[in-house]
C-alpha cells in the first residue's frame, strides 16, 4: 500500500513500532542498588547539613569536656592534694568553731564588732580561700602549708584575745545591772 | 472539558507520585518505574540497537532518575525530564562505543532530497524496523531522535553538539538509506 511519506507512515503506526517492556531483572537489579542507596541518602543529607552537624558535634564535645573539667576540679580537694593539711585543718577548725560559738553567745553590743569584722572572724574568709586555692594549685609548696598553719594560729590567737576581753567586760556589766536593779 | 479534567487528574497523581519518590518511598519508585520503563526501554532499544545494552542503559538511567528526583522542581515536566535522562544515557553509551557525530556539507541535502521519491513506495513497520536496525549508528541516532522521540532538528543539534544543518542532512541520508535497504530486501525476496 503506497504511503505519502516516511514520516506520515511512522506517525500513523507509531504504537506498532513499540516492543515489549524490559525484563523483570532490570527492576530487581535497581531494587538491589536502591537499598544501600537509601543508607547513602542519610549520609548525603548529613553532607548537605555538614556545617550544622559539625557545630552540634563541637558543642557536644565542649559540653563533655567542661563537665569533665568541673568534675576534675571537684576531685582536686585539699584531702587529695595535701592529706597532712587536712588533719591540721580539722584540728584548728574544731578549735576555732568552739571559740566562735562562745563569742556568738555574747550580746552584739558587748562584742562591739561590726558585720565586716565579724565576717572576718569566720573560718572560711577570703584569706583562707586564697591560701586553700593556692595549695590545690601547688600541692607540694611548703611555704603555703606553713602560711595556712600560721593563719590558723593567728586566728586562734585573735579569737582568744577577743574572748579574754569579753570575759573581762561581762562581770562588770553584770554587776552594774544588779546595782541598777537594787536602786 | 473531560480531557482537561483527565489531564488535571493525571498531573495530581504525578505530583503525588513524584513527592513520594522525593521522600525515598520504594513503592513510589516502583510505580514510577512501571509507568515509564516500557517507553524508556523502547528508546534505549532503538538507540543502542541491542536488548542487552538497552537494559543496561535503562538501569543506569533509572538509577540517576531515582537519585536526582529531589532536584525536579516541576512534577508536570517529569516525562520530558525522564526521557531526556534516558536519551542522554543512550548517547553516552554510543560515545563509549566510539560513535561520532560529525559535521557534513549542506549541499548533500539537496542531492538526497532529489533521490527521495516516496509516492510509490510501500512502507511496512517490520521493514522499517529491520532497516533502521542495520543503519550506521550515527544515522540511526539522528533518525530515531527526530522521528520516534520527536525532538526538533535544533534540539538534536544541541544534544549531539553538531550544527542544525548537519542534523537535517544526516536525517535525510538516514531516511534514504532506510528506503534503499527496504528496496534491496524487496528485490532479493
Amino acid at each position: 500500500m503506497p504511503e505519502s511519506s516516511f514520516e506520515d507512515f511512522v506517525r500513523q503506526h507509531r504504537q506498532n513500532f513499540e516492543e515489549a517492556g524490559p525484563h523483570p531483572r532490570v527492576w530487581a537489579q535497581l531494587e538491589q542498588q536502591l537499598a544501600p542507596g537509601r543508607k547513602r541518602k542519610v549520609i548525603q543529607l548529613m553532607g548537605r547539613h555538614w556545617l550544622k552537624a559539625a557545630a552540634v558535634l563541637v558543642l557536644m564535645i565542649n559540653s563533655v569536656m567542661i563537665y569533665q573539667f568541673i568534675q576534675m576540679k571537684k576531685a582536686q580537694h585539699l584531702t587529695n592534694v595535701a592529706p597532712e593539711m587536712q588533719e591540721a585543718k580539722m584540728y584548728y577548725t574544731a578549735q576555732i568553731e568552739q571559740r566562735l560559738q562562745t563569742i556568738k553567745g555574747y550580746p552584739d553590743a558587748l562584742l562591739g564588732l561590726d558585720s565586716m569584722a565579724r565576717k572576718e572572724l569566720e573560718l572560711r574568709n577570703d584569706t583562707y580561700q586564697v591560701l586553700e586555692a593556692e595549695l590545690i594549685q601547688n600541692p607540694g609548696n611548703e611555704r603555703i602549708k606553713a602560711a595556712m598553719v600560721r593563719y590558723y594560729q593567728l586566728k586562734l590567737d585573735l579569737l582568744d584575745k577577743i574572748l579574754e576581753e569579753l570575759r573581762e567586760k561581762q562581770p562588770v556589766s553584770q554587776k552594774q545591772s544588779d546595782y541598777e536593779r537594787e536602786i | 472539558m473531560q480531557a482537561s479534567a483527565n489531564n488535571l487528574n493525571n498531573t495530581t497523581i504525578t505530583d503525588h507520585l513524584v513527592s513520594r519518590c522525593k521522600k525515598g518511598d520504594m513503592h513510589a519508585f516502583r510505580e514510577l518505574y512501571n509507568a515509564y520503563s516500557g517507553a524508556m526501554y523502547n528508546i534505549c532499544l532503538r538507540m543502542t540497537g541491542s536488548p542487552a545494552d538497552a537494559e543496561d542503559t535503562l538501569q543506569d538511567a533509572f538509577m540517576q532518575i531515582f537519585r536526582n528526583i529531589e532536584r525536579l522542581e516541576n512534577a508536570g515536566s517529569v516525562t520530558a525530564w525522564i526521557k531526556r535522562i534516558v536519551v542522554n544515557h543512550c548517547l553516552s553509551h554510543l560515545r563509549r562505543k566510539k560513535v561520532y557525530f560529525e559535521e557534513v556539507d549542506n549541499i548533500d541535502i539537496e542531492e538526497d532530497n532529489a533521490i527521495v521519491d516516496e509516492d510509490n513506495f510501500a512502507w511496512t513497520v517490520a521493514a522499517i524496523k529491520e532497516a533502521i536496525h542495520i543503519l550506521p549508528p550515527g544515522y540511526r541516532t539522528v533518525l530515531n531522535l527526530y522521528i520516534f522521540e520527536e525532538y526538533s532538528h535544533k534540539e538534536i543539534a544541541n544534544m549531539l553538539d553538531i550544527s542544525e544543518s548537519t542534523v537535517k542532512t544526516q536525517y535525510m541520508r538516514a531516511k534514504d538509506k532506510v528506503r534503499q535497504i527496504i528496496k534491496q530486501k524487496n528485490v532479493i525476496r
